[in-house]
Parts: C-alpha cells; structure tokens; sequence
C-alpha cells in the first residue's frame, strides 16, 4: 500500500467525521531503536479505531504518545485542533481530556474503589465531594461494580479492577478513551466482561482508540482498524476488508497466525 | 544524685528543650525533604541536579560542622537568630537530605503504573505526588524514615556545644557539680533519651501497622 | 646543680622564643619562675610514696587547659603549654628532680579531670581546677594556690556594668560549667559552648551579652584583644584553685601542700604569677591560705 492511498484510505472512513485526533509525521527512537516511523493517523469524533499487530510493533508506544506519557521525537499530535503541550498545568488539562485505560489497571492501590474514580473529578475538575460520589457511583453501577464501591483494589478481580480503571477514566468525561491492551493481563473468563463494557461505550458514540488482540472486538465495534508493524503503520481499513481482505503481506501472515486456531 | 532530684524541674525543662528541637526540625525536615524528594524525582532538571547536589553535600558533611557554620560562621556574615532557631535550621539542614533519600527510595517502591494513571485522569506533577505517590510512599518509608528520625532525636544532643541548653548540655552541669555521681546521673539522663526514642519507635511502628492494614 | 640550672633556664628562654615567633599573645607567657630541680630528689622520699616513684621514673604526666591564656594555654605552633597553671606544675615537678622537658602534658577540659586522675592517665591536674567539696569526694585536692573570682568579659562599651545587669540576658560559658550554673541562677540565660574561645567568639559577635567564668581566664582572653573586650564588675563568686591527685595516694597532699608553701615564702610562686598572668598587668595578689591534708 503506497502512501497516498493509505492517506485516502484514512480519509475515506474520517471525511464525514470532525477530525479529533491528529498525528503527522511522528517519529520516535528509542535510542537506535526507531518505535515509531512516520505515523500519520487522523481520528474522527465517535470514531472507534482498533490498532492491532505483532508485539513490539509499536502500538503501545503509539496510544502512549497521544497523551504524551511518551515523548515523541519529530512530527506533531493535535487534540482537537490543539498541540500537546510539553509539560505543566497545560499538559495536566489535556490528559484529562483523554481517558487511558492500561493493561495492568493502575488503580490507586491506597484508595478505595469509589475513591479511584472521584479523585480526578475532586482535584482536577473542581467538583464537590457530594457530587463527584453520586456520579462515581453511577458510574460504578454502569459497569457493574457498585457493591464493591468501598473496597480496596485488591480485593477485587482482573476483570472488575479493569472495568473500575474504565470508570475512573470516563468520570473525568473525557473527549476520548485510549485502551493500551485493557483485556492482555486478565484471565480468559473475564475478558468479555471489559469488552461489554466497551462495547456499550462504542455504541454510545465515544471516540476511542484500542490496541488490542480482540479481533472479536475489532471486528464488532471497531469502524476502522490500523495494523502495524516495525512502528509502522502498515494498513488501514475497515474491519470486514481487514479481516476478509487484507491487502499487505504482513498483515495476511499476522492474521493467519492469530486466526488459524 | 540527691541534686538532680532536688532540681527535677531543670532535668524536665532540658528534655523539653530537646523535644522542642526534635519535633520543629523534624517537622521541618520531613517538609524539606518532601520537597527534594519531590525535586530529585521531578521533571525539571535543573531542580533534579540541585536537589541531587544538596543532597550529596549535606549527606557527607559531619553534623557538627553544618552547627559551626550557623552557630559561629553565619553570624558573621551577618545572618544570627535566636539559639533555638539556629538549632532548629542546623538540624534541619542536617537531616532533610536523610529524609528525601528515604522518601525517595520510597516513591521508587511505588510502581510506576500508579504515576501514569495519576496523570493520565489530568493531575498535575504535584498533584498525583500528593494524591498518589506519596501517600504510598510513606508506607513504605515509614522503617526508614523512623531510624532518621531516631538519629534527628539524639543529634539535638549536638546542641549543647552550641549554647543550647538541652538534655546533654544539662547532663554536664550535673556531672560537673557531682563528681561523685557521674555514672548514675549519666544513666539517668541515657534513660531519658532511650524512653523518648522508645516512644518514637512505639509510634512508627503503630502508623506502618496502620497503614500495612489499610492497603492489606 | 649548676649543669641542670642552666638547662631549666634554656627551656625558659626557649618557650619564650617560641611565644614570640609565634606572636601569639596567649603564649608569651615563657621565662617563668626560675626553678632549681631537685638533684637527687628520689632519695629524699621514703619508699612506696607516689612521689619516689615518679621520682625514680625521672618523669610526670600532668593535666593542664590547652585553651586558657595566661593560665594553660597551647598555641598551634607551641612545643609545650604555658601559663600560670604550668609554671606551677613545673614548680612541683622540679620538686621530684624532674625537668620541664620530662614533663608530659596532656590536655584536660572540664569535664574528664576526675576520669583522667581516677584512672592515672594523668599523676597531676593544674587546670583551673576549683576545689569542690564534690570533687574532693572522688579526688584529692591540694592548695588552693591561687583565688579568684566569677566575672564578666564583655564588648567594650557594653549595657551590661556588672553581675547585675546580667538578668534575662544571654551569657556564655563553657556547657556545664560552675560559672554557667551561677549565672543560671542570676537570671541569665545560658548559653554553654564547648570551649572558651567559641564563647569569646560570640560575644564579639554580638550574639551573646556576656562572657563569664574566673576572671584570671577572662584577662587572658581580654589581653588578646584589648580593643574590643573587657572584663567588667567585682568577682561574684570565690574560686580556689586546688591542684588535683589521686585519692588512692593521700601522701601525695602533704608534699604538694609544702611544695605550694615553700614557693610562696621564696618567691617562686610571685614570679610565676609575674611571668603570666601578670602580664596583663595585674598585681600578684597575696598567697593564699593552704587548706590542711586531709588526716589519714
């Protein structure tokens, strides 16, 4: 796939949607390890956008760098038609715009779990205890861990941890959500518990970008899928030509891997 | 013996000079050192090498010397406080570069997952320093944190040669008005300090239990 | 006689070249009492006294202050202390026909002259050493040879006139001291610092009112820096500076007690007094009266 079609191929799916997230000509090197090759990728509002390829491809490193956990070297990310800030109360402002949701959950070990997802609307959104709570537990209750409300992290499973981690990030009522492989460190039975609780947001229109082994999850919710590999993107497309019709070599022989079983 | 017991009120009134030097710069420490802690794992690297410098200096610098330089040099350049402030910034000086490499080592403890959610639901660097990290970092720098504060309650001691007159220093009036009583007046105040740091002990150990329940 | 006579006033003249190299004010207090030592002096004791040992050993640790001019005081470039206290000390030592040369000094502060004379580390002290009814519980003491009194050493033109001014203000001494304790007890805040010389540095500092402890001390320190200190009002205390022994070896006291009095009637006593402290301008004061040996 040359250039210019993968940029048509991109704009296909986003012409119709309002542009939310932007990366052009992104470059990043971990020392002489070039992670990320010249990413262009535009994201359209509502859009949900499924990054898939082998390990060390590069996909982590891309959702980390769009709120800027990663530095990048060269070329620009755009929020909404804003630059990411390099650091300080400007940056702190964007990331609160954007969700992350880690493989390994991340809550607050030392807070409770209704605590995990009113901390950011307290401190950094500004709303009152009473407030921040009545929706936390709404949220809670969306995903379907209200009665463990005043539990300890640890004291939960993978599967409700991870869904609690989604809690915390839609309670600051981000524009986005980046998913860095939410399901890769829970155990099979509890995978498709987070993928509901995605799937549910997907539908509710919420843009949002998921690197992912899912294909399932690829082929139901995603609108577009972006395969990389070497820390490059090497194809965009819809799911259903994707998965039935892909076009690069590399993808064809990473599907035939992880489809065959 | 007979006189350290006539003038028990001298004995109270030095110890309490010594608690006053111990709980004003320890309080004063643990800020400082929050604060270089804070500067040496911070994203400014001015901040981080200047905070790295401090500490390497004050860590090998003998604690007498830091007192001579606010007892006997600042005031001649002019820089003079009231002898309990200038034991209190002594002790300080002295002991916040002890209590930021164990703050330190503690916010090491803390897996690096919990500083990126911090920042990935929008607080600040000092936000989820005072929200996240910290917080669990003193769990588990609360063992190392209580023997630095053990060395700060003994090194008030260092006071009595600089016009403080604290436990030690009232120890030596003593013991020079008794010499025929030197060994039991000096148990006499050795116990003192020993219920004071067994108090501390007593307290870190109750607050890490706390804590240690509270996280399971 | 003749051949240690000179030696005795060679050592003089060199201390005192010594002090004067040295421009030390504190240290040109050589020369000293013109001291005959003792030939033969082991003979002259009878066996199993502390002093026909030291006298057939031919030497003699003695404890004096390294840091109190004119009475023992041991400047950097200085081979041996000088001062009142030590010119005393050789006085006794010659005594026991032992030469200043074969004396060991060995520093003493405050605090460990009763450890050092228990434990033997040193056979005398001459360190400024007032005789307590405390003290002479755990040592012996001999003398006095030498009274003064608690003062004040102060800025020139200082607030503070004398003891009575001293209320509520802050006085420096050296940690643990008599002089602090009186002053304590005055209404001073006190201010105890581990030597002599740090608590003279606060008071030309400024951040201390006063310095205080015997005035024979505080004359020394205002003779070093005549410009900018003083020593101010009557002394408020009385201090009898004894010479300490071990109280295993009581024998010890008669002898001092008569070396002490035949010093004064010869005049040994008034030219080490003239040599240091006298120095400062001071007259030497009357000998003082001897307390009696404690009786066996």
């Amino acid at each position: 796939m040359t250039q210019s079609e993968q940029e048509s191929g991109a704009s296909a799916t986003s012409m119709t949607l309002e542009p939310l997230i932007v990366l052009d000509g992104v470059n990043k090197w971990f020392g002489d390890l070039h992670v990320l090759r010249d990413i262009n990728l535009t994201v359209g509002k509502g859009e949900v956008v499924v990054v898939i390829g082998p390990s060390g491809s590069g996909k982590s490193t891309l959702c980390r760098a769009i709120n800027r956990l990663e530095t990048i070297d060269q070329g620009s990310i755009t929020l909404d038609g804003r630059a990411l800030p390099q650091e300080g109360k400007a940056l702190a402002a964007l990331r609160a715009e954007v969700g992350m949701v880690f493989q390994s959950f991340n809550l607050f070990s030392h807070k409770t779990i209704l605590e995990n997802v009113t901390l950011g609307p307290i401190k950094v959104r500004g709303r009152s205890r009473v407030e921040a709570e009545k929706r936390g537990r709404a949220l809670l209750d969306r995903v379907g861990v209200a009665h463990q409300a005043d539990k300890y992290p640890a004291q939960l499973s993978g599967g409700q941890q991870q869904r609690v981690a989604i809690a915390r990030a839609l309670a600051m009522e981000p524009k986005a959500m980046l998913f860095d492989e939410p399901t890769s460190a829970l155990d099979p039975e509890m995978i498709k518990e987070v993928l509901d609780v995605m799937v549910d947001l997907a539908e509710r229109g919420m843009t949002m970008i998921v690197v992912t082994h899912e294909m399932g999850f690829a082929r139901t919710a995603g609108n577009r899928v972006v395969f990389m590999a070497d820390g490059a993107i090497v194809e965009e497309n819809t799911p259903a030509q994707f998965f039935t019709n892909p076009e690069s070599d590399r993808a064809k022989d990473f599907l035939g891997k992880i489809l065959k079983h | 013996m007979q006189d350290v017991f006539n003038q028990f009120d001298l004995v109270l009134k030095a110890f309490w000079l010594t608690i006053q030097l111990f709980l004003l710069s320890g309080v004063c420490s643990l800020l400082l050192g929050v604060l270089l802690a804070g500067m040496r794992v911070g994203p400014v690297s001015v901040l981080r090498g200047a905070a790295a410098v401090y500490v390497t200096v004050i860590r090998n610098t003998p604690l007498l010397m830091i007192f001579i330089f606010v007892f006997v040099a600042a005031p001649r350049l002019d820089v003079n406080f009231d002898f309990l402030t200038k034991g209190v910034i002594a002790l300080t000086i002295y002991t916040s570069a002890f209590v930021c490499e164990a703050i330190r080592s503690g916010i090491n403890s803390v897996p690096l997952g919990q500083a990126e959610a911090a920042r990935s639901i929008g607080l600040t660097f000092i936000g989820s320093m005072r929200e996240v990290i910290l917080p669990q970092a003193f769990r588990a720098t609360m063992p190392p944190l209580a023997s630095v504060l053990i060395a700060l309650l003994k090194n008030t001691s260092v006071g009595a040669a600089f016009g403080l007159l604290e436990a030690t220093a009232r120890m030596r009036f003593f013991t020079n008005n008794n010499a025929d009583d030197r060994m039991l007046i000096f148990l006499t105040f050795a116990a003192g300090y020993v219920v004071l740091v067994e108090l501390l002990s007593f307290g870190a150990s109750r607050l890490e239990r706390k804590w240690r329940v509270a996280v399971r | 006689m003749r051949f240690t006579k000179t030696k005795a006033v060679l050592a003089g003249l060199t201390l005192a070249a010594t002090a004067a190299c040295g421009g030390n004010a504190g240290s040109d207090s050589g020369g000293g009492a013109d001291v005959q030592v003792k030939k033969d002096a082991a003979s002259a004791f009878p066996a199993g006294t502390r002093m026909k040992e030291l006298a057939d050993a031919g030497k003699i640790t003695i404890g004096v202050k390294f840091d109190q001019p004119g009475l023992g005081f041991k400047g950097a470039a200085d081979d041996a202390p000088s001062g009142f206290d030590v010119e005393m000390a050789k006085i006794l030592a010659a005594s026991l026909g032992i030469d200043a040369k074969n004396i060991t000094w060995k520093e003493t502060i405050s605090d460990n002259r009763e450890p050092f004379l228990q434990s033997g580390e040193v056979d005398l002290v001459l360190a400024t050493y007032s005789i307590t009814p405390e003290r002479r519980k755990v040592v012996g003491q001999a003398g006095p040879y030498y009274l003064t009194g608690q003062q004040l050493l102060v800025k020139k033109g200082s607030a503070i006139k004398s003891v009575a001014d001293i209320k509520g203000k802050e006085v420096c001494s050296v940690t643990g001291s008599t002089s602090l304790d009186n002053v304590e007890k005055k209404g001073a805040r006190p201010r105890g610092f581990d030597t002599y010389s740090e608590c003279r540095d606060q008071v030309l500092d400024g951040t201390v009112g006063a310095m205080t402890t015997d005035g024979s001390i505080l004359l020394g320190y205002a003779a070093q820096n005549p410009d900018e200190l003083e020593v101010v009002g009557e002394p408020f205390s009385e201090e009898r500076y004894g010479v300490g022994y071990n109280k295993d070896r009581p024998e010890m006291c008669k002898w001092i007690s008569d070396e002490l009095k035949t010093s004064f009637d010869d005049g040994n006593w008034k030219k080490a007094f003239d040599a240091t402290l006298g120095k400062s301008g001071a007259q030497a004061p009357q000998a003082p009266a001897l307390d009696p040996c404690p009786t066996a």
